[in-house]
C-alpha cells in the first residue's frame, strides 16, 4: 500500500509539471494581459509595469523563473488582487468552497443513496417512477435554473433564507441544495443500476435463501458492492465540487474559490489562474487516489499495486 | 456486521458531522450602512489602482488636500485649510491644517505629500494612473526613469543598498549630481554623472563592472527637486504646474494624489503595508478587515480631523457583481445602496413607478460611442462616417436596449459640464445620410463593403450593436454582421486596429470637456480610430495652455466642432447612473462624476424603512470592530 502511494505521488509530481506547462504556454499565447483595461496605458508606463513583473523578460526566462517559485511553493502574487499572494487567495477562499462542498455532497450523498436504494428495491412501482423522474430533471435543469427556483421559492414566497452572503448557518443552506442536487440526482441514478445489477447476483440469491430479512440482504451484502460506482463517481465529483462553482458562488455571493478560478483566468491574472489549476490538479489526483483505496476496502477482489 | 457495512453509514455520518464544520465563521455585528462595491478591490495602495470601487474605498480611507462637495462636487478644503493660486495660474501654494493626522496619531505634513507623490512617479512603483500628475513641472520626465534623461540634467541615482539606520523598505541610498553623457546601447547604458566634481559611472542592476570603473545602482533618475512640488515648511506646500489647469484642485482629491504614510510604507513594505492591521490612513473611515470577495468593513476614524462630519459608524462595502444578486439583497434589506441592477428589472421599475424614492437615474459624464477605424476603407471617407452617424436611430436604442432613460448623444464631450455646451452634430437625417454615402461613391450602399462592428461578450452592448446593424441595414442599404470577443481578445483587437467599427465609452475624470477631448489627439493611447487632426491636436494643446477661461471653452468648442465634422467616432448615449438607495438614507446626491462620498451619507432614523422587511436585523447600535480602543480624546477641531 506504502509502495502504491509513493508512486501515485511520484505521477502526480510529474502531471503538476505537465500541467503547469501546458497551462503556463497556453496562458501567454491568448492575446491580451494582465494589464489590459478600459483605458490604454501609456507605453512607458505600461514598459514599468511590465519590468515590474518580469514579463518583459524573453518567455522561457519567465518559464523558468516561475517553476523555480512553483517548486518552492511560492505562487506569487495575483496580478489583479494586488494586496495578496496566491497562497493568501486560496486559504481565504478554499475553506469557504470546501465546507459548502461538503454540505452539498452530504446532502447529495444521503438524498442520492436513499432514493437509489428504494428505487432499486421497489423497482417499478410508483415511487420508482416518481424518483427516476425527479433525478432525470436533477441532471437536465443547470444550477442556476434550480438557484432561481430555490431564492423564487425560499427567499420571497416562504421567507426562510437570506437571498445571499456567507456567514451564517442560515446562508449555506440554498446554496448546498442547489449545488448538491445534480450530483444527488446522478448518485441516485448510479445507485439504482448497480443496485440492480447486484441484486440479480447468486450471492444475494444465497443471502435470500438463508432466511435473511431483507433489510439485512440489502445492508449487508448488496450494498457494499453497490457503492463501487458511486463511489469512483464520488472521486472527480469532491474535487470539481471542493474547487468552487461559479455560478453558486456568484448568485450567492459566496467568497469562495470557484469565482476566483473563472476570473483569473478572464482577467489574464496569470499568477492566480495557474495556483488554480494546480490547485485542481492536487486535488483531483488525491480524490482519485482515495478511491483507490477505498475499492481495497470495499472489494475484497481488488488488490493494490 | 463486518466493517464493510458500516462503511456506507459511517460516510453519512461524516458528511453529516461535517456540516457543523462548515459553520466555519461567527455571525458579524450588522454595519450602520451596507452597500455594495461590485468587484473586489485590486489593492488599497491608490499608487496601483484606477477602478470605480477601488476609489469607493481609498477615497474614504484617505483625504487629500482638497475634499469634493459631496453634491457639487466644488473641491473644498481637505487636509489643506487653504490655497493661494498664482495670476498665471500655474503656481499653488496650499496651507495645511494643523490638526490632520495620520490614524497613528502623528501630523499629516507637507513632506508626506512629497513622499506619496515622489512613490506614486517612481516608476519602480507600477502606477498606472502615473498620468494623473503629469500636470506637475517634470513630473512626466521623473516618471519615465532613465528614458526622460538628458545630458546636462541634474540627475538622483538611487543604490541597491539602503542607507544604515534606515526601515527595511525605504529607497536606497540617493545620490545627486549632473548627467554628463549615456554610454551604452538600448538595454545596457551606462551614466556617466558628476557628483562634487567627480565624474562616476552607474549601471543599473545588481552588480557593477568594477574593472570598467562601473558601479551598481537600482536607478538613475531626473532629480525629483526637479519635480513641481516642494515642502516649504512641514505645513506648507508648493505645486508647479507645466500648464494652467483649471481642474487641478479636482484631481487633488482624486485617488492618485493622496498622502501615504511613509512610516508605514518603509516599515512593511508592498503590499503588506495594507493589510488591515498595517494600514496607517487619515480619512474619515479606516479600514477594520477585509475579507476577499466578501466584504471591506469600514469604521469611523476617531483621528479624522473633522470628525463631527462623519454620521455613520460602521460600514460595509460587499464585493458582488451580479446585478440579481445585488437587487435581491437590496429587496430584502440586506443593503442600502446598490450601484446597478438588472435591465429587466430597471425597466420594469421605471415604468411602474414603483421605487421612485430609491431609483432616480440623473445624467453623469459618460459617453457611449462607437470607434471607426479610419485606416480601413471606406472608412477612411468621411462622407461615408457622417452616412452611418446620422443614419441611426438613437432614440430606439435608448428606448430597447437601454432603458434608464439614457439621454441620445450627439457629441463626444457629455451634457451637464457648466459652462461648457458640447458642439454636437446635426440629429438623425436619413435622407441626408443616404446623399452622402451615393457622394462617396456608394448609392443606395451599392458596392459597400461589409462591416463589422466588434463588441465585448455582455448581452447590453450586444443588443446595441445588433439594433445598429439592423439600422444601417434598413437605413442605408449597407450590410453588417457583428463580433463578440472576451475582453482581453477585443482590447488586442481594438489595439492592433482589427476592427471596422467598435464599441467603446468614456468617464470623466474630472469635470472639464478636456477629459473628453484629450484623448482624440493624434496618436493618444486612447484615440484608437486612427484619425489624426493638426488643427484639433494644435487646439487642444492651446486650451491646455490658456488662462482666460472664455477663450478656453472656445478653443475647446473649435476643436469638438472639427472632431464632429470629421466623425472618427459615432456617440450613440449619454451614462445615466442607476443607483438605487433606500429611501431613508440622506446625503446621497446623483452628481455629474457619479462619486458618493461616505462621509456625507447619513440615516434618516424618523423616515420609514422603505422595501422588504424593513433595513435592519438589529439595533443600529455601533459597533466597534478591530483595532484598539481609541487612546485619547483629541482637541476640538479648529474650522475655518
Amino acid at each position: 500500500m506504502l509502495k502504491f502511494i509513493f508512486v501515485r505521488l511520484l505521477w502526480m509530481a510529474i502531471t503538476l509539471w505537465v500541467v503547469f506547462t501546458l497551462t503556463f504556454f497556453l496562458m501567454r499565447s491568448v492575446p491580451g494581459g494582465p494589464f489590459d483595461s478600459d483605458r490604454r496605458l501609456d507605453p512607458e508606463i505600461e514598459q514599468n509595469m511590465l519590468r515590474r513583473y518580469h514579463l518583459d523578460e524573453p518567455l522561457f526566462q519567465q518559464y523558468l523563473r516561475e517553476l523555480g517559485n512553483v517548486a518552492r511553493f511560492d505562487l506569487g502574487y495575483s496580478f489583479k488582487l494586488r494586496d495578496y499572494t496566491v497562497n493568501n487567495v486560496i486559504a481565504e477562499g478554499l475553506p469557504i468552497s470546501a465546507a459548502l462542498g461538503i454540505l452539498a455532497l452530504s446532502f447529495a450523498l444521503t438524498l442520492g443513496l436513499v432514493a437509489g436504494i428504494t428505487s432499486a428495491v421497489r423497482r417499478g412501482s410508483a415511487a420508482d417512477l416518481v424518483l427516476m423522474s425527479l433525478a432525470t430533471i436533477g441532471i437536465a435543469l443547470p444550477n442556476f435554473v434550480i438557484a432561481g427556483i430555490a431564492i423564487i421559492l425560499f427567499v420571497f414566497l416562504i421567507p426562510i433564507f437570506p437571498a445571499a452572503g456567507w456567514g451564517s448557518l442560515s446562508q449555506v443552506v440554498l446554496p448546498a441544495l442547489c449545488l448538491g442536487a445534480p450530483h444527488a440526482a446522478d448518485v441516485a441514478r448510479i445507485t439504482r443500476t448497480s443496485m440492480l445489477d447486484i441484486l440479480s447476483q447468486d450471492h444475494i440469491r444465497t443471502a435470500r435463501a438463508k432466511g435473511l430479512s431483507k433489510l439485512r440482504v440489502v445492508w449487508g451484502h448488496a450494498l457494499p458492492g453497490a457503492l463501487l460506482p458511486v463511489v469512483s463517481y464520488l472521486g472527480p465529483a469532491t474535487a470539481y465540487i471542493l474547487t468552487g462553482s461559479l455560478v453558486i458562488e456568484q448568485i450567492f455571493a459566496i467568497p469562495g474559490l470557484g469565482s476566483h478560478f473563472i476570473e483569473a483566468s478572464l482577467q489574464r491574472d496569470y499568477t492566480l489562474a495557474m495556483g488554480c489549476v494546480l490547485l485542481y490538479t492536487v486535488i483531483l489526483f488525491t480524490m482519485n487516489m482515495l478511491v483507490d483505496l477505498s475499492y481495497s476496502l470495499l472489494d475484497p477482489r481488488v488488490e493494490l499495486d | 456486521m463486518s466493517m464493510r457495512a458500516w462503511l456506507p453509514l459511517l460516510m453519512v455520518v461524516l458528511g453529516l458531522s461535517d456540516v457543523a464544520w462548515a459553520v466555519l465563521r461567527v455571525q458579524l455585528p450588522p454595519a450602520d450602512f451596507t452597500f455594495i462595491n461590485e468587484t473586489e478591490v485590486k489593492s488599497l495602495d491608490w499608487a496601483v489602482v484606477t477602478g470605480i470601487p477601488e476609489h469607493r474605498i481609498v477615497g474614504n480611507i484617505f483625504e487629500g488636500l482638497t475634499r469634493l462637495d459631496a453634491a457639487t462636487l466644488e473641491p473644498l478644503p481637505g487636509v489643506a485649510e487653504r490655497w493661494e493660486i498664482s495670476d498665471d495660474k500655474k503656481t499653488y501654494t496650499f496651507h495645511l491644517r494643523k490638526n490632520a493626522k495620520w490614524s497613528n496619531g502623528k501630523p499629516v505634513t507637507a513632506h508626506d505629500f512629497i513622499y506619496s507623490l515622489q512613490r506614486f512617479l517612481d516608476p519602480q512603483t507600477g502606477a498606472e494612473y502615473a498620468y494623473q500628475a503629469w500636470y506637475l513641472v517634470n513630473a512626466r520626465r521623473y516618471s519615465l526613469g532613465e528614458k526622460g534623461l538628458e545630458p546636462g540634467d541634474s540627475v538622483e541615482i538611487e543604490l541597491n543598498e539602503r542607507p544604515t539606520g534606515a526601515r527595511p523598505f525605504a529607497r536606497g541610498e540617493l545620490l545627486h549630481g549632473k548627467l554628463v553623457r549615456v554610454e551604452g546601447a538600448e538595454q545596457d547604458r551606462v551614466f556617466v554623472v558628476k557628483i562634487d566634481g567627480r565624474e562616476r559611472k552607474f549601471r543599473t542592476g545588481e552588480k557593477g563592472d568594477e574593472a570598467a570603473g562601473m558601479e551598481p545602482a537600482k536607478q538613475v533618475l531626473l532629480d525629483f527637486r526637479e519635480v513641481g512640488a516642494r515642502a516649504i515648511d512641514d505645513y506648507t506646500l508648493e505645486m508647479r504646474l507645466e500648464n494652467p489647469t483649471p481642474f487641478w484642485l479636482e484631481l487633488l482629491n482624486y485617488h492618485a494624489l493622496l498622502p501615504v504614510n511613509q512610516e508605514c510604507i518603509e516599515t512593511y513594505g508592498s503590499p503588506e503595508w495594507t493589510y488591515a492591521e498595517n494600514i496607517v490612513t487619515n480619512g474619515p473611515y479606516r479600514i477594520a478587515f477585509r475579507r476577499i470577495r466578501d466584504r471591506i468593513r469600514l469604521v469611523k476614524n476617531e483621528r479624522y480631523w473633522d470628525k463631527q462630519r462623519v454620521k455613520l459608524n460602521v460600514i460595509d462595502a460587499l464585493a458582488i457583481n451580479t446585478q440579481v444578486t445585488m437587487f435581491n439583497l437590496f429587496t430584502t434589506g440586506k443593503v442600502d445602496w446598490i450601484t446597478d441592477l438588472p435591465a429587466i428589472v430597471l425597466r420594469g421599475l421605471l415604468k411602474s413607478g414603483a421605487a421612485r424614492d430609491e431609483l432616480d437615474p440623473k445624467p453623469y459624464l459618460g459617453t457611449y460611442y462607437f470607434l471607426l477605424n479610419t485606416r480601413r476603407k471606406p472608412l477612411d471617407d468621411v462622407r461615408v462616417r457622417r452616412a452611418l452617424a446620422l443614419a441611426l436611430d438613437r432614440e430606439e436604442i435608448t428606448r430597447t436596449a437601454t432603458g434608464a432613460g439614457e439621454v441620445p448623444a450627439y457629441s463626444l464631450v457629455p451634457l451637464g459640464i457648466s459652462g461648457y455646451m458640447p458642439e454636437q452634430f446635426s440629429t438623425e437625417n436619413v435622407r441626408e445620410a443616404q446623399r452622402l454615402l451615393a457622394e462617396a461613391g456608394y448609392p443606395d450602399g451599392i458596392g459597400f463593403p461589409k462591416l463589422e462592428i466588434l463588441y465585448n461578450t455582455q448581452q447590453a452592448h450586444q443588443t446595441i450593436a445588433q439594433l445598429v446593424r439592423k439600422q444601417w441595414e434598413k437605413n442605408l442599404g449597407i450590410t453588417a454582421s457583428t463580433r463578440n470577443e472576451e475582453w482581453g481578445s477585443y482590447q488586442t483587437s481594438i489595439r492592433q486596429f482589427e476592427f471596422d467599427v467598435a464599441r467603446r465609452a468614456w468617464i470623466a475624470d474630472y469635470i472639464d470637456p478636456n477629459s473628453h477631448l484629450d484623448i482624440m489627439v493624434t496618436d493618444g493611447e486612447n484615440n484608437n480610430t486612427g484619425w489624426s487632426n493638426a488643427e484639433y491636436d494644435r487646439l487642444i494643446a492651446a486650451a491646455r495652455a490658456e488662462t482666460d477661461e472664455n477663450k478656453r471653452v472656445e478653443l475647446f468648442h473649435q476643436a469638438e466642432r472639427i472632431l464632429m465634422d470629421e466623425m472618427p467616432l459615432i456617440p450613440i448615449y449619454y451614462y445615466v447612473d442607476k443607483n438605487m438607495v433606500k429611501s431613508d438614507v440622506r446625503g446621497f446626491y446623483r452628481n455629474p462624476l457619479d462619486q458618493h462620498p461616505l462621509s456625507a451619507i447619513w440615516i434618516d432614523e424618523a423616515a420609514a424603512p422603505t422595501g422588504g422587511w424593513g433595513r435592519r436585523t438589529a439595533s443600529p447600535q455601533s459597533i466597534e470592530v478591530g483595532g484598539p480602543a481609541e487612546p485619547r480624546p483629541l482637541p476640538p477641531d479648529v474650522r475655518e
